[in-house]
């Protein structure tokens, strides 16, 4: 595989935490997917998580499908969650791993991270951290993940290869990966691949 | 790419219509593109 990237991978993240910040700043607004409580059900969440979380955890989630679908994280376990956005799927984990366990939730948007750790506040959760980063480069120490999250964003980094590196270096041996992304059925064409405002549109 | 980085034992859920009436959903659907859950483990 080649490791030229399609796309300036800077100026990518640039456009996403420009389109990221708006939903933080403003959750109801019109953007081309769907978000909120909404948006959970849909991605099929458990129902009694969605309607006990309240609306300021909830509202700026703008994941592309469920992390826990193919199993829920086990009490104590430590976790990362990869562009933690509002913070919702760490409220998820916070509540599967329990007060033994811990959430590191990482995010470049100072916008959400101020969100999410609002949220967690109000909530009382001791146990989930919020941390200013990319997941290109994580925050993270070697091998301090049983479990490592994400939803929706490994697809908007231009250098996916990296990021998986980053993922692989910050899991205990043996430790697995749960994420939710998209993913294309029909060949995209090489110009639309370059054109960066489709990434984020 | 998964399988490139080391990750082994992957699993990957249904496909989930993630933009499905949403603003979206039209480009989505030109190039059937759809949430997916993926499972993957490093060695130990």
């Amino acid at each position: 595989m080649s490791d030229i990237l399609p796309v300036d991978a800077i100026a990518l993240r640039e456009e996403v935490r420009t389109k990221y910040r708006e939903v933080a700043v403003n959750p109801r607004g019109s953007f081309h997917f769907h978000t909120g409580r909404p948006l959970a059900r849909r991605l099929g969440y458990d129902e009694a998580v969605v309607a006990r979380m309240p609306d300021s955890a909830i509202e700026a989630f703008a994941g592309v499908g469920n992390p826990f679908s193919l199993g829920a994280l086990k009490p104590g376990e430590r976790v990362v969650d990869l562009g933690s956005g509002g913070g919702f799927d760490c409220f998820v984990a916070a509540g599967q791993v329990g007060p033994e366990g811990q959430v590191v939730g990482v995010d470049m948007t100072e916008e959400m991270l101020s969100r999410s750790r609002a949220a967690a506040a109000a909530m009382g959760l001791r146990n989930i951290e919020f941390r200013r980063g990319v997941i290109e480069d994580l925050p993270v120490e070697d091998g301090q993940a049983d479990v490592v999250i994400s939803n929706g964003v490994i697809n908007l980094c231009a250098d996916k290869r990296r990021v998986f590196n980053e993922i692989m270096r910050v899991l205990r041996p043996g430790g697995r990966l749960q994420f939710a992304d998209i993913a294309t059925g029909k060949a995209v064409p090489e110009s639309a691949i370059r054109n960066i405002d489709l990434w984020t549109d | 790419m998964l399988e490139e980085s080391g990750f082994v034992d992957i699993e990957i859920g249904p496909p989930v219509d993630t933009f499905g009436e949403a603003v979206g959903e039209s480009k989505a659907r030109l190039f059937a593109v759809y949430g997916y859950a993926f499972l993957a483990y490093r060695p130990r």
